[in-house]
């Protein structure tokens, strides 16, 4: 009997405890407590694929530094000239609520009349969630990155046109770009400026290192442009400075194997004391086998 | 034989990410990331927590370890020793900007599962002497080109990289102590008793992680090598609000914290960079920017925990606060 | 004939010390063996649940243990100096105190590095000291020299007990069966015949060269572990000279103790004379000056240059330590040398109270060199858990530490129930040669 009320009783406090916390669960921020914010864009990358990008991210209405990503949404990625859909893919949200969907230089977009792309990114919505949608417009830019030693100043060449259905380059005017250099972690910005009449030229007067083999990355970037999205042109060139510091590979007392005078001297004090032993048990062994014979004349 | 496949493909992607190169890492982690979740029995739980929206509009707390599996590029002990090729990492540690809003501390603590009171990086607040003005002094571990701890090991549990990082190998440290005594920045810590934290083998160890710790066995900050390999700053860098944290390889001379991406030479050119004790010859790889032109007065730092600021009590600027009242 | 006539005398001498305890040695021998459970106890303790039950913390990684540790090994190594001087230069009165001095020696080197051992983090890859040795490393230097050393001395200590154990095998004819056989073993034949003697003399003097030249190494090597390292209190060229000197004076206070337990205990008045003790004083005056004299340069040094974190080194003894300082560094030099110094003030009594308060004193000032040198890194510690800040001793610690020195003195009490402590055999040459020297005076035996 005893053993069963010790039962209920176990049973009713884990109920207890799982109410508890439930109800300390529906405490908690619920889906209403955030604004949902959806935003979209595009990268045209130097390989001439495209990566469209959306950012789904809930956004706490009173704790501004309260952010949840949306994970696992699937986006669809549509290019849509005269009401006409067509569906370039899908792509669910990552764990840091971004969907991205990259799209080869083979892939044809349609166009409208001036030459305008038009991508929509569009969440349907669920029972919950409100459906998303963003569309941008932009113009396939043609950046080119081009680096010359002229006059033994190494200068940046960046060109960039349009060109349309008849395939006529124009020229692009008032663009803003940034030309940067990789590093291992992010780009460094060097130089920014604007083009004009299509084209800008950037003198690189400082030194920089590049890797082991002076080689090093740069980037001519146009950002957030209205008309042109993310464009990202890159040259790798062997204009680097980098020396190496040799001092690698030699005994120290850090390194694994240690300064060769310390082994010497080791050796020589091992061996000496060692020797020493050796010597000592040596005549002690004479010393017993004087002792067996003395005892084996004895007995005789 | 799809078995084989898979597993080819894995031991690629392993070598891959080895190399140190990062780009589309992004891509292929999210593909693995829905079957993670969708097998998650298999994984067992790392007790962290991660939240997240689901498109039917539920807040759910998933387990990290079922979102965010470590990379299979697990290092080794023994590829650890080697170190990131042709890479020499520095760290710059802006004191001008530090507030002591001890963000740097809580992502390193999270990162590396440490306790509340287990820090690999610490803030310090020092005043040289009674007229000088108190600084916050984040201070990790300084990675020595000289390091007096790598010197004293007896096991070579405890070595310098080529890219300049020390690390430990908890499998290999037996446990003398020798190293912490010979710190002479108080780096290092040990693991005094055991804690159920040691025994979660979802993670493999790597020494690169400084993941799970053992009992016995010495602890310190790492510079995060498997965040490195991935392309991203140390945890300490990322979570740093204010931008106080520069981190990149000094091959290529270029240091970022995540904002702005600088010239290394020239911050420390510019800036008056200096080394932490110079005077005792182990030529740290962590520079530091000195307290001038400070962006926020030194107060704004004691907006933490009480226990915190007890720490620094000893700190003569500290006494004439607390005398004052204003503690 | 004569010399078979008196071995047998002696034996017969000595043989109630081996072979009858008393009812107080065995209670003692109990008490030993309890405190020495407490610590096996205190050792598990510690295995089961980590070194948590310590007072060592981050800041201070090393506490007693190692203080126990060096004061051993520092022991040891003093006897083997010692012992090993007695031996080379043919001390007149050195065959009273030689055994006792070896066995010192011996025991104080295997219970030394068991401490080391109570302070290692993974005892479960100790073997990894081998499978991956760091030559740079102290450690390894120190791990090497103490085998080195430990070996060296149980030879030297078996060289010397060969000829005693030939007596006893002779000689013992009513003591058990087992005692017969184990001598018979020991003596590996040796029949004292005049080449046996001469081979024994000859190694024996070379191994006590060696003993001295390795007991030189082995200190400083102990010494580097601390000096070569970054911190303030630590980083001393003076260190080794300083230890070799603090070791030998804790190691000439521990022989005078001992004499004088084991002349009182034991009734050894006709062997252990003043004339030790008073030798043993002004030899330990001698040192204690030496000592006082590295002391004082030690800390004048830094307290004159006082750089900062030296300042503040000496900052925390002046005041959280100050009287373990005083005790160590004032009471511990100067009462040994007010009372040694005096002739009238050199009784046996006296001496041996000077010894153990040089004993106490040498302690604490390891103590005082390897804690607070902790406590006061070049960053200053700032924590809120108070033992992060400052070291205790834990009971685990202390109850380990009597057992390390209960452990001493029951192992030393089983040693003399084996071997005579005052070697038979010595007196026996020394009768000898006296024989062959003095014709005109009557033999009188040097002891």
């Amino acid at each position: 009997m005893k053993r069963n009320i010790f039962k209920k009783a176990t049973s009713i406090s884990f109920i207890l405890a799982l109410l508890f916390s439930i109800s300390t669960f529906s405490q908690e921020l619920t889906v209403d407590d955030y604004k949902l914010s959806f935003s979209f864009k595009t990268i045209k990358k130097f390989d001439n694929s495209r990566v469209l990008e959306v950012t789904f991210i809930g956004k706490n209405r009173e704790d501004r530094k309260d952010k949840i990503p949306v994970y696992d949404a699937e986006i669809k990625f549509f290019n849509i000239v005269n009401g006409e859909e067509i569906l370039l893919g899908t792509a669910k949200t990552s764990n840091e609520g971004i969907a991205q969907l990259i799209l080869s230089e083979k892939q044809k977009y349609l166009t409208d009349s001036d030459g305008y792309i038009n991508f929509t990114a569009r969440f349907e919505g669920s029972e919950t969630l409100d459906s998303e949608e963003e569309e941008i417009l932009v113009k396939d830019l043609q950046l080119h990155l081009e680096l010359k030693e002229i006059d033994s100043v190494k200068t940046i060449f960046v060109k960039a046109f349009t060109i349309d259905s008849l395939g006529v380059e124009t020229p692009v005017e008032e663009l803003d770009v940034i030309i940067s250099i990789e590093g291992m972690l992010s780009k460094m910005k060097i130089k920014e400026g604007t083009i004009e009449n299509g084209e800008i030229e950037f003198e690189l007067l400082q030194n920089i290192p590049g890797d082991i083999d002076k080689n090093f990355t740069v980037y001519a970037q146009i950002l957030d442009n209205d008309e042109f999205g993310d464009v990202i042109q890159k040259q790798t060139v062997n204009w680097g400075t980098f020396t190496k510091i040799a001092s690698e590979d030699e005994n120290k007392l850090w390194s694994e194997a240690a300064p060769i005078w310390m082994y010497i001297v080791l050796t020589i004090l091992l061996v000496g004391v060692w020797a020493n032993y050796v010597y000592t048990v040596i005549h002690l062994i004479k010393i017993k086998k004087e002792g067996k014979n003395l005892e084996l004349s004895n007995k005789e | 034989m799809e078995n084989k496949k898979t597993e080819n493909g894995s031991t690629n992607r392993r070598k891959f990410l080895k190399l140190g190169l990062m780009s589309s890492v992004t891509a292929v982690a999210g593909a693995s990331l829905i079957s993670n979740l969708v097998n998650d029995e298999e994984v067992k739980p790392s007790g962290e927590k991660m939240r997240l929206l689901t498109p039917d509009g539920k807040i759910v707390e998933v387990d990290a370890s079922n979102v965010n599996k470590y990379p299979e590029a697990l290092i080794t002990p023994e590829e650890s020793r080697k170190g990131i090729p042709n890479r020499k990492f520095v760290m710059v540690i802006d004191l001008a900007k530090c507030k002591n809003a001890r963000k740097c501390v809580e992502g390193c603590q999270k990162a590396h599962k440490l306790d509340y009171n287990e820090e690999f990086m610490k803030v310090q607040l020092i005043q040289d002497n009674p007229e000088a003005s108190p600084y916050w002094l984040p201070k990790p571990c300084f990675h020595c080109d000289e390091p007096p701890c790598v010197t004293v090991c007896p096991t070579g549990a405890t070595f310098k990289r080529e890219d300049n990082i020390v690390l430990i190998d908890n499998d290999r440290c037996i446990g003398c102590k020798f190293c912490i005594t010979s710190c002479p920045y108080s780096a290092r810590q040990f693991n005094w008793g055991h804690k159920d934290k040691f025994d979660d083998k979802s993670q493999p160890y790597s020494p690169e992680t400084s993941v799970p710790a053992a009992e016995g066995t010495v602890m310190k900050c790492d510079f995060c090598p498997d965040m490195l390999r991935q392309g991203k700053l140390p945890h300490c860098a990322s979570s740093c609000p204010m931008g106080v944290i520069y981190f990149g390889d000094k091959n290529e001379d270029i240091v970022t914290n995540g904002e702005e991406t600088v010239r290394f030479s020239k911050l420390i050119e510019d800036r008056g960079g200096y080394r932490h004790l110079e005077h005792l010859g182990t030529k740290p790889n962590v520079y530091y920017l000195p307290a001038v032109n400070r962006q926020f007065p030194l107060e704004r730092g004691f907006n933490i925990d009480e226990d915190i600021i007890e720490r620094y009590k000893d700190v003569p600027y500290v006494q004439q606060l607390k005398k004052d009242g204003k503690i | 004939m004569n010399i078979e006539t008196r071995k047998r005398e002696l034996v017969k001498e000595f043989s109630p010390l081996i072979e009858k305890t008393t009812k107080v040695s065995k209670i003692w021998m109990a008490i030993l063996v309890a405190i020495i459970l407490v610590g096996i106890y205190s050792f598990f303790v510690q295995l089961f649940k980590g070194h948590e039950v310590t007072g060592m913390r981050d800041n201070v990684v090393w506490g007693v243990y190692i203080i126990n540790f060096i004061f051993f090994v520092c022991l040891s190594y003093s006897g083997a100096f010692i012992s090993g001087i007695l031996h080379f230069f043919k001390t007149p009165w050195k065959n009273s105190i030689s055994r006792i001095v070896e066995i010192i020696t011996v025991l104080s080197l295997i219970i030394g590095p068991i401490f080391i051992l109570l302070c290692i983090g993974r005892l479960d890859r100790l073997h990894y000291l081998f499978l991956y040795p760091r030559i740079q490393s102290p450690i390894t230097w120190d791990i090497i020299a103490i085998m080195t050393d430990l070996i060296g001395c149980f030879i030297y200590l078996y060289l010397t007990f060969i000829p005693d154990f030939a007596i006893l095998r002779d000689h013992s004819d009513d003591a058990p069966k087992w005692r017969q056989k184990l001598y018979k073993f020991l003596a590996i034949g040796y029949q004292d015949t005049e080449s046996q003697r001469e081979t024994l003399h000859k190694i024996t003097r070379t191994m006590s060269a060696m003993i001295i030249a390795l007991a030189i190494v082995a200190y400083s090597v102990l010494a580097w572990i601390f000096s070569l390292t970054l911190q303030p209190g630590w980083n001393s060229s003076i260190f080794a000279p300083y230890f070799i000197i603090a070791g030998l004076y804790s190691g000439v206070s521990v022989i005078i103790i001992a004499m004088y337990l084991i002349r009182k205990y034991y009734h050894l008045e006709h062997y252990i004379r003043k004339v030790h003790f008073v030798s043993g004083g002004i030899i330990l005056l001698i040192l204690s000056l030496l000592y006082g004299y590295f002391t004082f340069s030690e800390y004048f040094s830094r307290w004159f240059s006082h750089k900062t974190h030296d300042t503040n080194l000496l900052n925390t003894l002046f005041t959280r330590y100050f009287w373990e300082f005083v005790f160590a560094n004032y009471i511990g030099v100067l009462v040994p040398v007010v009372i040694l110094f005096f002739k009238k003030l050199r009784t046996i009594k006296s001496i041996t109270f000077a010894s153990i308060i040089a004993i106490l004193g040498l302690w604490l000032n390891r103590y005082l060199i390897v804690v607070p040198t902790l406590e006061t890194p070049y960053l200053p510690i700032q924590d809120t858990r108070a033992e992060f800040v400052h070291y205790t001793a834990t009971w685990v610690e202390w109850s380990l530490s009597f057992a390390g020195v209960a452990a001493f003195i029951l192992f030393f009490i089983l040693i003399m129930k084996l071997v005579p402590i005052i070697p038979m055999s010595g007196i026996i040459d020394n009768e000898r040669s006296s024989k062959v020297k003095s014709t005109l005076t009557k033999p009188v035996t040097e002891s």
